[in-house]
C-alpha cells in the first residue's frame, strides 16, 4: 500500500479496502500531554512510542533493537556511549534527524525550565543532575555531536541497561527547529513535526487522539496502517461495551468480573499477558508493630501467593517471592519459598509468639489498598489468611492518589503497593536502597544491602551486576520489609484480524507492526 | 424591571465571587497533589513543576493571580491536560453536554408536562395509575443504572445505535435518554400533582362550567398558572442536565464537561476544577434568574421588584 494523501485526508474510513485502515485501540485514558520530555504515564507512552523513534526501540516482540541509531559502541569502562545515527533518518517535514537534534532534546529535558517530570530518567548521563537542579547550565551535560551522525553520551557511572533507559520519550528526539520557533505549540495537532512511524493528525481532549502515517519514516514500506485512533477509554466497563458493539478494535483491560463469559464467547480475543511488574505488600518499618522483623516475616509466610492468583485472581498472574518480576531475563532470585502451607502457618504462629503476640495478645494490623473490587477482593483474601495465625485485619481503601500521596509520606501500617516499568533488576530492588526517597515508602534501610547496591551500581560488567544484586536482594528481604505477591497480568482483548500482536512482558505493540486483515 | 435586573446580576457575581473563593481554597487543603503521578518525581523536579506552575507563591497571591487572570477571562493552563488550557477544555466539552443536556431536557420537560397533564385529567383513571406507575419508577431508577442497560440492548445486541463516543447526532440518543429518565419522572410527576390541584381552581371550574373547548381550557387557563411549580424545578434541572453528567458521560464515552470536574478533582487539577466550578455556578445563577423572570409571565400576580422577591 503506497502513501496516498488524498486518501488519507478523507474523514471517512476506506470501506472496502483490504490492506488500509486506521485502527481504534482503548488505550485506558487520556493523555495528559504529547511533549514526550513532559509526559509522565505509560499510556502516553504508548502514543509517543508511535509519533517518535528514539536511539533505541522495540521490535514487534518487545525486544530492545536500533531506533534512531543504527549500532553504539561503550567504552571498557561503561562510561561513555558512542551512537551513530542512521542515514535515513527524518522528521515528519522532510528535515533529517541529526545528532544536534539529540543534544538539544537531551538539554531541554534537563532544563528545570522544561519542568519534565520524568527528568530522572536521564539522571545516569553526566551532569543531569546537577543541570535539572539549576546547579549547572544546560550546555555542561555531557552529551555532544560530534559529527552530524554521531553522537557522544557520558555517564556519571556504568550503566549496562542505558540502552533500555533509551527507550522511553524522555530519551526521544525533539524537533529543534520547530520547537525554537512554535514554544509550547510545537505538540499541537497539525503542527507537531516527529520522526516516528506515525505523525498527530488530530487530538480532541477525551474523544481521541488520531495517528496517521509518516510518509518520511525510514522504514514507512512496512507499515501498512493508514493510521490508529487511541481512544481514552477511562472505564473498563464502557470500553468492554464498545468493544462487543464492534466500535473498538483493542482494549487493553476488561472488567475482571468479565472473565468467565470471555473465555467463553471471546476466546479467540482473549490475550492475557503478564506484565514484567510486581505487586507487593509493604511495611512501615519505623514504627511498631512492624519495627520488628519478625512480625513482617510472619504476616509475609502466611500469605498464599497460588491461591490469590489461582482463586481469587485467576488471569494467569504470575506468584514471585522475589521484588524481581520473574519474567525479567538473566535474572534468577536467590530467595526461595518457605515451605508448606501448614509449616508456613506453624512457623508465622511461632514467630508472632516471639514477637509477644499471641491468643491472649492478637496483633492488630490496618491493611490499605487502593479503591476497587478487584484490589479489594485480594486484599480480603489476605486478612482471612492472616486470620489463620491470629491476626485481625482492619481494611481501609482509599482512592489511588491520596493511597500513594499517605504512602509517600510513611502514613501506614502495611500497604499494597506495585512497581513497574524496566525489565531489568535493579529498577525493583533500587526501591529499597535507603536514600532513594520516599517512594522506599516503608523507610527501610540497611547497611548491607545499600553496601552491595553501592557495588553493583559501580559495576560495569553485566554478569558480575546481577551476582550483586542477586546477593543485595537475599540479604535485604532476609529482614523482611517487603512481601512480594505476584506480576500482574494484562487482560486485553484484541480483534483476532489484527496481525503482529505479539504478547510480551512488556506490554508494548507498536503500530508500526500491527495489520488488518479483513476476512 | 431594569434595577431589578442590575440588582440580581450583582448580587450573582457577588455569589460566584462567594463560590470561587471557598471552592479555591478547599482544593488546596485535599491531599496530594497535581503532580502525583503512577510515578515518582524528584524533589528537583517537583520543585521546577511547581515553579512553572506558581504553585511556589505564597497562597494569597496565587488566589490573586487567579482572580485576575478571571476577570480577563482566563482559566489558566491546566495542570493535568498539559498541552490544553482549561479554556480550550471547556470550549471541547460544554457544547458536548449542552447537546446531550439540552435533548434531554426537551425530553424530559416536553414528555413529562404531556404525561402529567394526561394524568392529572384522567384522575385515578387506569391511565393515570399506569402513569404514576412508571413515574415512580423511572425516579427509583438511576442512570448509573439504567445507562449500562440501554447500552447492553440497544448498541451491544441490537446495534441500533453507538455504545460510546460522540461523533454523530445519534451518538446523543442513548445519553439523552439515560439522562432525561429520572427528570422526565420527576416532570410527569410535578405536573399531574399541579395540575390536579388547579383543576379544582374556581377559574378553571368556570371555565368547564361555560362549556368551554378542552384544549382551550387547558391552554389558556389551566397550565399556565399550573407550571409555575414546574417552572422552578426547571431551573435547576436545567442547570443539573446541561452541565454535563459524570456517570453518564463515563458510561457513554462522552468527551462532555461533567468528567472534567470529577477527573480534575481526582487529579487535584486545580485550574481544571476552577474552571468547571465558574461554568457550573454561572450556568446555575442563569438558569434561576431566567426562571424567575419566567413566573411573572406565567402569573400576573407576581411582580418582580416591587416585592422584593427572588433578590
Amino acid at each position: 500500500m503506497r502513501y496516498l494523501p488524498l486518501v488519507l485526508s478523507a474523514p471517512v474510513l476506506l470501506a472496502g479496502a483490504v490492506d488500509a485502515k486506521v485502527l481504534c485501540i482503548g488505550n485506558g485514558g487520556e493523555p495528559e500531554t504529547l511533549d514526550p520530555h513532559r509526559y509522565n504515564l505509560r499510556l502516553e507512552e504508548t502514543i509517543l512510542n508511535d509519533l517518535f523513534l528514539g536511539l533505541t526501540t522495540f521490535d514487534a516482540h518487545g525486544n530492545i533493537v536500533p531506533g534512531a541509531a543504527e549500532r553504539w559502541s561503550v567504552s571498557d569502562d561503561g562510561l561513555v556511549w558512542t551512537f551513530e545515527l542512521r542515514e535515513d533518518g527524518k522528521w515528519s517535514d522532510g528535515q533529517p534527524v541529526t545528532a544536534g537534534d539529540f543534544v538539544y532534546a537531551f538539554r531541554r529535558l534537563l532544563d528545570p525550565a522544561t519542568a519534565a517530570s520524568l527528568a530522572h530518567f536521564m539522571y545516569p548521563v553526566r551532569n543531569a543532575a546537577a543541570v535539572n537542579a539549576g546547579e549547572l547550565p544546560p550546555t555542561a551535560l555531557g552529551v555532544r555531536a560530534e559529527a552530524p551522525r554521531t553522537l557522544v553520551v557520558e555517564l556519571e557511572q556504568p550503566f549496562p541497561f542505558f540502552t533500555e533507559r533509551l527507550i522511553y520519550p524522555t530519551g526521544y528526539p525533539v524537533p529543534a527547529h520547530t520547537v525554537e520557533v512554535l514554544g509550547a505549540d510545537w505538540v499541537k495537532p497539525g503542527r507537531m513535526v516527529s520522526n516516528g512511524a506515525f505523525v498527530l493528525e488530530d487530538w480532541q481532549p477525551h474523544a481521541h487522539v488520531t495517528l496517521r502515517r509518516n510518509a518520511h519514516f525510514h522504514d514507512a514500506d512496512s507499515v501498512t496502517l493508514d493510521g490508529v485512533r487511541y481512544l481514552p477509554t477511562a472505564d473498563s466497563y464502557a470500553a468492554f461495551n464498545r468493544y462487543r458493539a464492534g466500535e473498538i478494535d483493542a482494549i487493553g483491560d476488561f472488567p475482571s468480573s468479565e472473565m468467565d463469559w470471555v473465555r467463553k464467547n471471546l476466546a479467540d480475543h482473549l490475550r492475557l499477558t503478564p506484565l514484567v511488574s510486581i505487586m507487593y505488600l509493604v511495611f512501615n518499618v519505623t514504627q511498631p508493630p512492624f519495627d520488628d522483623a519478625r512480625v513482617r516475616e510472619a504476616l509475609g509466610i502466611a500469605i498464599d501467593r497460588e491461591l490469590l492468583t489461582g482463586r481469587v485472581m485467576r488471569s494467569d498472574e504470575v506468584p514471585s517471592v522475589s521484588l524481581v518480576p520473574p519474567m525479567v531475563p538473566g535474572y534468577r532470585s536467590a530467595v526461595a519459598a518457605a515451605g508448606t502451607r501448614d509449616a508456613r502457618l506453624e512457623r508465622a504462629r511461632e514467630l508472632l509468639g516471639d514477637a509477644g503476640y499471641g491468643p491472649d495478645k492478637p496483633l492488630n494490623v490496618t491493611l490499605r489498598y487502593i479503591s476497587g473490587d478487584e484490589s479489594k477482593r485480594v486484599q480480603v483474601a489476605i486478612a482471612a489468611m492472616w486470620k489463620d495465625i491470629g491476626v485481625a485485619t482492619t481494611l481501609h481503601h482509599t482512592e489511588l492518589k491520596s493511597h500513594f500521596a499517605d504512602l509517600r509520606q510513611g502514613n501506614f501500617e502495611v500497604a499494597q503497593a506495585g512497581w513497574f516499568g524496566e525489565n531489568n533488576p535493579e529498577h525493583y530492588l533500587n526501591l529499597l536502597v535507603s536514600d532513594t526517597g520516599d517512594v522506599n515508602y516503608g523507610r527501610f534501610a540497611s547497611a548491607a544491602f545499600d553496601a552491595l547496591m553501592d557495588r553493583a551500581h559501580a559495576e560495569a560488567d553485566l554478569a558480575r551486576r546481577i551476582g550483586l544484586l542477586r546477593e543485595a536482594e537475599t540479604v535485604g528481604l532476609a529482614e523482611h520489609p517487603v512481601t512480594p505477591l505476584y506480576a500482574v497480568t494484562i487482560r486485553a482483548l484484541v480483534d483476532p484480524r489484527i496481525g503482529g500482536w505479539h504478547a510480551n512482558p512488556r506490554n508494548v505493540h507498536g503500530a508500526r507492526y500491527l495489520t488488518w486483515n479483513e476476512r | 424591571m431594569t434595577t431589578y435586573l442590575a440588582r440580581r446580576l450583582a448580587a450573582s457575581l457577588v455569589t460566584l465571587w462567594a463560590v470561587v473563593t471557598v471552592v479555591f481554597f478547599l482544593l488546596r487543603v485535599a491531599p496530594g497533589g497535581p503532580f502525583d503521578g503512577e510515578r515518582r518525581l524528584t524533589p528537583e523536579v517537583e520543585a521546577n513543576l511547581r515553579a512553572a506552575y506558581h504553585l511556589d507563591e505564597p497562597l494569597v497571591a496565587q488566589y490573586a493571580r487567579y482572580l485576575g487572570m478571571l476577570l480577563r477571562g482566563d482559566l489558566g493552563p491546566s495542570f493535568r491536560s498539559k498541552d490544553f488550557t482549561v479554556n480550550e477544555l471547556i470550549a471541547g466539552g460544554l457544547p458536548v453536554s449542552l447537546t446531550v443536556g439540552g435533548l434531554a431536557l426537551a425530553l424530559a420537560a416536553g414528555l413529562g408536562i404531556a404525561a402529567g397533564t394526561g394524568a392529572a385529567l384522567a384522575r385515578d383513571g387506569p391511565r393515570d395509575r399506569w402513569l404514576t406507575f412508571a413515574a415512580t419508577a423511572g425516579l427509583a431508577l438511576p442512570p448509573i443504572v439504567v445507562a449500562p442497560l440501554l447500552v447492553l440492548v440497544f448498541a451491544v445486541t441490537l446495534g441500533w445505535l453507538p455504545a460510546g463516543g460522540f461523533t454523530t447526532p445519534a451518538h446523543a440518543v442513548l445519553p439523552a435518554v439515560a439522562l432525561a429518565l429520572p427528570y422526565l419522572a420527576a416532570f410527569t410527576r410535578l405536573t399531574r400533582g399541579s395540575v390536579a390541584e388547579t383543576l379544582t381552581a374556581p377559574h378553571v371550574r368556570t371555565a368547564l362550567a361555560k362549556g368551554l373547548p378542552t384544549r382551550r381550557i387547558v391552554a389558556r387557563h389551566l397550565l399556565p398558572p399550573a407550571l409555575i411549580p414546574v417552572v422552578s424545578f426547571l431551573g435547576p434541572a436545567a442547570a443539573a442536565l446541561l452541565a454535563g453528567s459524570m456517570v453518564i458521560e463515563e458510561v457513554f464515552s462522552l468527551p462532555g464537561l461533567g468528567r472534567y470536574f470529577v477527573q480534575g478533582a481526582l487529579n487535584r487539577d486545580y485550574t481544571l476544577v476552577m474552571g468547571t466550578v465558574v461554568v457550573y455556578a454561572t450556568l446555575i445563577l442563569v438558569f434561576n434568574l431566567a426562571v424567575d423572570l419566567l413566573y411573572s409571565r406565567l402569573d400576573p400576580r407576581i411582580r418582580l421588584g416591587r416585592t422584593g422577591r427572588g433578590g
